[in-house]
């Protein structure tokens, strides 16, 4: 078995380094393992490992650099939301409503006004008044680009950084990188209303990280934990009965381990049955959002992403590390006006609630919010959408706002062309907004690699700048 | 660098460009800081950029002296807006280069253009180029017409130059052979296979084969020595979780225990080599390396839409690859079907004079290996490159696909060599629509499932053909009418879907192989430099990789069809050194959980030294002797003492060799997923044995009972029971799975239903219930689970479990109160609503239900004797063989 130490960099991807020794590192208990450490640590590296002891791929642990962010709730607004008709306001696309854009197209104006919020005077549309509230905590990006105006690519790269090979999302490289507080949790948690993202599981998926590090999508609209998370109860025995039985296995199993000479694997799993025991009570209790006070769930609303952020964020109180709640219909061929107004309405509240409630619990400075799409739309009608206008896709340009963890409030970040076709100023990639939210956790997005097939694989690939303007 | 373009610049300044003040002086600045001992980076890229060429020398020792953060600029930056605003007009493909000025490489950039230099590295000011993109100049605007470049671009093009305008384009177009393409060459795994004798070791009689005599050569040389045989039990469970993928029955231990002679285990393991089963286990590890699936990840679309992600027949390269094993098919042929089992019927038509039509064709099923990848959307470059990534891969053992834009950063592989491989692929063509592909079998028997199947695709391609004249009526009317048009297409849509359905589904469809042919006209295919379509390069011949060729100064180029046959020759020789290494180490790693070499898909320079390099060398050149016969390799390795050592600790050994790198001891081994499940359905006794055929949905409310390997792979949603279970991507080649243990894996076996239903029927047989006492009972759970009896201790506390169930000791459940009941209703139906969902994701991937899957619907209370062998299916000893 190779004791080459893989380091790459920042992390690296032999399990045992995170120890100082052997020794040390032998004497952790931990949850599981897993990890391509775990490729080749099991079994021979855990034979040799004395009883009692386990190692733990989940286990929180500091980043390299300091990072305000502790944990990620990024509200993925899927379909690509109109950026001149939400956060990049343009007076000038106005002015030409109607009439043919130097570029070709007929300009459509945006049907929604704008004003200027909070001590920054940050334009707000009018869809987001109780948004706008939070105006002096985002940081609005509005040069964001990307490389492929189609949904499902689009979406699974804002998520991978990968347009062509299946790569680990960044909610994977997250709790690669830092574990996850808690442990009777799963660390990365894919929030669903409805069925799976375009891209399906691409988007919360480990590829080449060990399945340990894979998000799990849970849908929230199911009416009960058990279908959200699978085999999270026994449908045939009440706790009591399953805690005698537990406790029977765990009888034979030492009887067993004395036969097989201790083996740490044995003992780790052991040790997986308790966790997954408490994970029942856990998880139950998490999904659970009757337990909120009323004045809370009036807060964030009795609706789908009402009750989707209010799951969010007992997950990162719980110590969940990276939480993505899916929101999607975004796609405005036709119909923009009536139907965007559909859609900032859904998400208006509740992430407003969600802001608010944060703050009041001290966990805005420790936690990201982010909010946006896989890309933005056309100043221009959408020749399809006829009397009722709507607009095309477009990769040259779209907005994203950040909030909280690490993230300097208040301002704006870059800027699109007079009418909001493309941004010109302080252009942001995906891969450049990937080493910012890396950065704000505490990772230098270079040096959070893993190696693969011989090669140093990174959530940016070979590219990505951080952004600084958008670091408190 | 390139030495003739060294020479070429080398000394005198060129006569064409450099003229002008400022010029001269950014030239003979550079020479200064040059000739300075500690020079400063971007003085010297400035050099390099302008092949100011005193500096030529230090070039050439250094030749990709470019920053990474230049290197990432210029990349990220200027190569996009050179590609796409200038190429067109300045590049090698345009129609006509205008003004002399080339900008696709670097040396026609430093050449400038019929007017001279166009660029003056660190003065953008002073540079021709970047005063045209700023369209200050009424004269003198690029790109022209009014496409004015951002002003972003034209900042980062203003920067760019500033920097000194480093440019990487020439190393990589012409650096190969002898910069990056050379490293390595000497790598052990490149260098031919040598086939030593067996090593004298002072414990000969330890030794069954000589594989004994390598591993204890080296243990004797630390001063250690092997474990003892493991017992006749632990044996019998280890080599049939081993060849079979599952537990021995008892009948079997019995026989092996009975059995006296000297051969009692040779007879084992022969009896499991010739057992159908063995092909289900063995190429199932095949499927993981030849990434197999049921859909296309991302499949094309039709007119902008989506087609069904399915394929209708995939699970007819899964048999074939099955049956491979099982009929051990030589290796070397193994290899030659996957990559041009049409071409092998062909020459063999000629060869017996035989009317094609006429011959078997069953072996066509085995493409299926390159085309069951991922279908990226359509786009064929990636399509070919996940095809040169598996061949590479599975039988190399070398990652080929890295040399995509670039040579392999770490093994002699060019990026020439790529591309000879990308024209070999990209030679071929498919059948373009679902139901065109080759049958099978060429003739079958016309049964009514048969007439009825062919009736209704006769009818489908009616409505198919209907629903596309409409949409092409309804386009030449050019009427814009977004509905309409909506509608027609999904009516193409639909008719697409239902053929999708007919080929997936009916019962009379015929098993088709999911074939490729040759191109009809073949010709070669250029480098794409930096891997980009619009960046041609040098066209390269057709041929198999410089560092496997025997003269790799004399390689053949394939010339006959698209060059598969040639490839898989190439591949398939015993001259090459990788392919037997490649598949004896995989062999040895799935036998032992631990290969020589850790990296079972890439033994190039990256990977670590094998352990055992003497032993593995000799396995390889024995596997080429003995014919590329895999069941007489496995039978070696199995029959020998290193194979039956017991796993017990020694603590002498675990700090000398902790991770048994030696050898001195078995390692412990965790049930995979397939072994677990098919293990769980074999003692209850409710195993389907069927073989073959389309996938089923083991992850269904009505869990199927067939082995896992016929379980349906949905490349992009794989079954989350899959995934917990550390089921590999199968969007990429894995030769070898992780091994977690996580909480997840802890919830099935605690609560799935799979699991406790299956432990009801194990103690609802009529021979546990005729058991006549209880610790009869027990001991028939231990066999049945464990394949031993129970220890006493283990029947005093097993029987207490018993005693001290709430619900008394009775093998019948408690009788389900109407509540229970009705609750039980609502759960399953929930439970059955969820499933439907999360597997009609927005009507794709539909799946329609399976005959032979057995029925676990009941929620019934379970009783005391059925918790017992739930418990005893969650203990370690369930879940691990050693």
């Amino acid at each position: 078995m190779s004791h080459d130490h893989h380091h790459c960099c920042g992390v690296s991807t032999n399990i045992e380094d995170y120890f100082l020794t052997r020794r040390q590192f032998l004497n952790r208990v931990g949850l599981g393992l897993g990890a391509l450490g775990l490729a080749t640590l099991l079994p021979s590296d855990l034979l040799a490992a004395p009883a009692a002891t386990a190692l733990n791929p989940l286990a929180p642990r500091l980043p390299p650099l300091p990072g305000k962010a502790k944990s990620v709730i990024h509200i993925f607004a899927q379909g690509a939301p109109s950026h001149v008709d939400t956060w990049d306001p343009k007076p000038a696309l106005s002015r030409m409503d109607g009439k043919t854009l130097p570029d070709g197209g007929i300009a459509m104006g945006s049907p929604f006004k704008f004003t200027k919020m909070g001590q920054s005077g940050t334009e707000v549309c009018e869809l987001f008044p109780n948004l706008g509230q939070h105006i002096d905590d985002m940081a609005v990006i509005r040069s964001m680009y990307t490389d492929i105006p189609a949904h499902d690519v689009a979406t699974v790269f804002m998520n991978t950084g990968s347009l062509r090979i299946p790569k680990p999302s960044m909610g994977s490289w997250v709790i690669y990188g830092l574990g996850t507080e808690n442990q009777n949790l799963p660390g990365f948690i894919s929030l669903r209303s409805g069925g799976l993202p375009p891209g399906g599981a691409a988007n919360y998926q480990a590829a080449f990280l060990p399945g340990v590090y894979q998000g799990s999508s849970v849908n929230t609209q199911a009416q009960s934990v058990q279908q959200m998370i699978q085999n999270i109860r026994n449908q045939y025995l009440a706790p009591a009965e399953q805690r005698r039985q537990i406790n029977f296995v765990h009888q034979l199993d030492e009887i067993q381990a004395h036969n097989l000479a201790n083996e740490a694997a044995l003992e780790t799993r052991l040790n997986s049955y308790e966790v997954a025991f408490r994970m029942q009570a856990e998880s139950t209790d998490v999904f659970d959002i009757s337990k909120e006070p009323e004045s809370v769930r009036a807060a964030y609303g009795n609706t789908p992403q009402g009750k989707q952020l209010l799951i969010a964020r007992r997950l990162v109180e719980r110590g969940v590390r990276f939480v993505q709640a899916w929101h999607d219909g975004w796609d405005h061929h036709d119909k923009l006006q009536e139907r965007i107004t559909v859609k900032a309405g859904e998400i208006d509240k509740p992430l407003a609630a969600l802001m608010t409630d944060l703050k009041q619990r001290g966990l805005l400075d420790s936690t990201l919010v982010i909010w946006g799409g896989e890309f933005g739309r056309k100043p221009t009608k959408d020749r399809n959408g006829y009397d009722e206008p709507g607009r095309d896709h477009n990769n040259k340009a779209f907005c994203t706002w950040m909030a909280g963890g690490g993230v300097k409030g208040g301002i704006v970040h870059g800027a699109t062309d007079e009418f909001g076709a493309e941004a010109i100023k302080d252009k942001v990639h995906v891969h450049d907004l990937h080493a910012t939210i890396l950065q704000c956790l505490g990772f230098d997005h270079t040096k959070l690699t893993y190696r693969f097939n011989g090669r140093d694989f990174r959530l940016t690939d070979v590219a990505g700048n951080v952004v600084q303007p958008l670091l408190a | 660098m390139n030495p003739s373009h060294i020479g070429h610049h080398s000394g005198e300044r060129p006569s064409h460009a450099f003229d002008g003040d400022a010029t001269s002086r950014s030239r003979s600045d550079s020479d200064r800081e040059v000739a300075a001992p500690a020079i400063a980076l971007r003085a010297l890229l400035s050099v390099l950029a302008f092949g100011a060429f005193a500096a030529s020398a230090h070039a050439a020792a250094t030749p990709a002296v470019i920053s990474p953060a230049d290197l990432q600029f210029f990349e990220n930056k200027i190569r996009p807006v050179l590609a796409e605003h200038c190429y067109k007009c300045h590049g090698r493909d345009a129609d006509k280069v205008k003004g002399g000025l080339m900008l696709d490489t670097q040396e026609g950039l430093v050449h400038g253009g019929n007017s001279g230099a166009v660029i003056v590295a660190g003065k953008p000011d002073d540079s021709i180029l970047i005063q045209a993109v700023r369209y200050t100049d009424p004269d003198l605007q690029m790109p022209p017409k009014g496409e004015k470049l951002s002003d972003q671009q034209v900042a980062d093009l203003t920067e760019w130059v500033r920097r000194g305008a480093p440019d990487p384009r020439t190393l990589e177009a012409k650096g190969s052979a002898a910069t990056y393409g050379g490293v390595g060459r000497q790598h052990w795994s490149f260098l031919p296979v040598k086939k030593s004798p067996a090593p004298v070791v002072k414990d000969a009689a330890w030794c069954q084969t000589p594989v004994d005599n390598f591993i204890l050569d080296k243990l004797e040389a630390s001063n250690m020595a092997p474990n003892p045989p493991a017992d006749k039990r632990t044996l019998i469970r280890r080599v049939t979780f081993d060849l079979v993928g599952l537990p021995p029955s008892e009948e079997e231990v019995q026989a092996f225990l009975a059995d006296k002679s000297p051969d009692a285990f040779a007879t084992v393991v022969d009896r499991l080599l010739a057992s159908p089963h063995y092909g289900e286990r063995w190429g199932r590890y095949w499927m993981d390396v030849a990434r197999y699936a049921d859909t296309k990840g991302e499949p094309p679309k039709i007119m902008g839409r989506p087609a069904d992600p399915r394929y209708p027949d995939a699970w007819t390269y899964r048999d074939y690859v099955i049956n491979a094993f099982n009929q051990d098919k030589p290796f070397n042929q193994f290899i030659l079907e996957q990559l041009a089992a049409d071409r092998l019927i062909e020459e063999n038509a000629k060869k017996t004079k035989t009317d094609i039509a006429k011959m078997d064709g069953s072996s066509r099923a085995a493409l299926g290996f390159l085309t069951l990848g991922n279908r990226f959307d359509g786009r064929m470059d990636d399509i070919i490159n996940d095809r040169i990534d598996v061949t590479s891969k599975a039988f190399l053992g070398l990652t080929v696909s890295c040399a995509r834009c670039h040579d392999h950063k770490f093994d002699p592989i060019p990026q020439k060599d790529y591309y000879s491989l990308y024209g070999i692929f990209a030679n071929t063509y498919e059948p373009e629509e679902i139901g065109q592909e080759p049958w099978i079998r060429s003739s079958l028997p016309k049964t009514p499932e048969l007439l009825d199947y062919l009736a209704k695709t006769d009818e489908l391609k009616k409505k198919e053909a209907a629903a596309l004249q409409d949409f092409r009526a309804f386009v030449q009317t050019r009427i814009v009418d977004k509905p309409k048009r909506n509608e027609l297409l999904r009516k193409i849509q639909e008719v697409e879907r239902e053929v999708s359905d007919l080929e997936t589904t009916h019962p009379g469809a015929p098993a088709r192989a999911n074939a490729i042919f040759d191109a009809r006209m073949p010709h070669d295919y250029p480098v794409l430099i930096r891997g980009e379509a619009a960046n041609k390069g040098e066209v390269v011949p057709r041929r198999f990789l410089d560092i496997l060729s025997a003269d790799p100064k004399k390689r053949p180029e394939y010339r006959t069809g698209s060059g598969r046959l040639e490839l898989a020759e190439a591949i398939a020789s015993t001259a090459n050194p990788m392919t037997a290494r490649v598949l004896v180490n995989r062999l040895w790693q799935q036998h032992f959980g631990e290969g020589f070499v850790a990296t079972p898909d890439d033994l190039g320079n990256m990977s670590s030294p094998p352990t055992h390099p003497e032993l593995l060398d000799y396995l390889a050149a024995r596997f080429m002797e003995e014919g590329w016969s895999i069941k007489k390799m496995q039978r070696l390795i199995v029959l020998s003492s290193v194979y039956q050592e017991s796993a017990a600790a020694n603590p002498l050994y675990t700090d000398t060799d902790p991770d048994n790198k030696l050898h001195w001891r078995y390692n412990l081994r965790r049930l995979d997923f397939e072994q677990l499940h098919d293990s769980l359905l074999a003692m209850a006794g409710t195993l389907d044995p069927t073989m073959g055929g389309r996938p089923v949905r083991i992850e269904s409310a009505d869990f199927a009972t067939r082995r896992a390997v016929y379980a349906y792979i949905d490349r992009t949603n794989p079954a989350e029971i899959l995934t917990q279970f550390d089921f590999p991507n199968p969007s990429v080649p894995s030769g070898r799975r992780y091994l977690t243990i996580v909480p997840q894996q802890s919830l099935f076996m605690m609560n799935g239903t799979l699991v406790i239903e299956t432990a009801r029927k194990l103690t609802h047989r009529p021979e546990f219930l005729e058991s006549g006492t209880d610790d009869e009972r027990v001991t028939s759970l231990y066999l049945a689970i464990f394949q031993r009896p129970p220890t006493r201790q283990e029947i005093t506390i097993s029987e207490r479990y018993v005693q001290n169930n709430p619900g008394g000791t009775s093998t019948e459940a408690p009788a389900s109160t109407r509540a229970s009941e009705l609750q039980s209703q609502q759960a399953q139906r929930q439970i059955q609503q969820a499933q439907r969902a999360a597997q009609n994701i927005r009507g794709k991937n539909v799946f329609q239900g399976e005959p032979g899957a057995a029925a676990f619907t009941s929620r019934a209370p379970l009783d005391a004797w059925t918790k017992l062998a739930h418990a005893l299916f969650q203990t370690n000893e369930a879940m691990f063989y050693d």
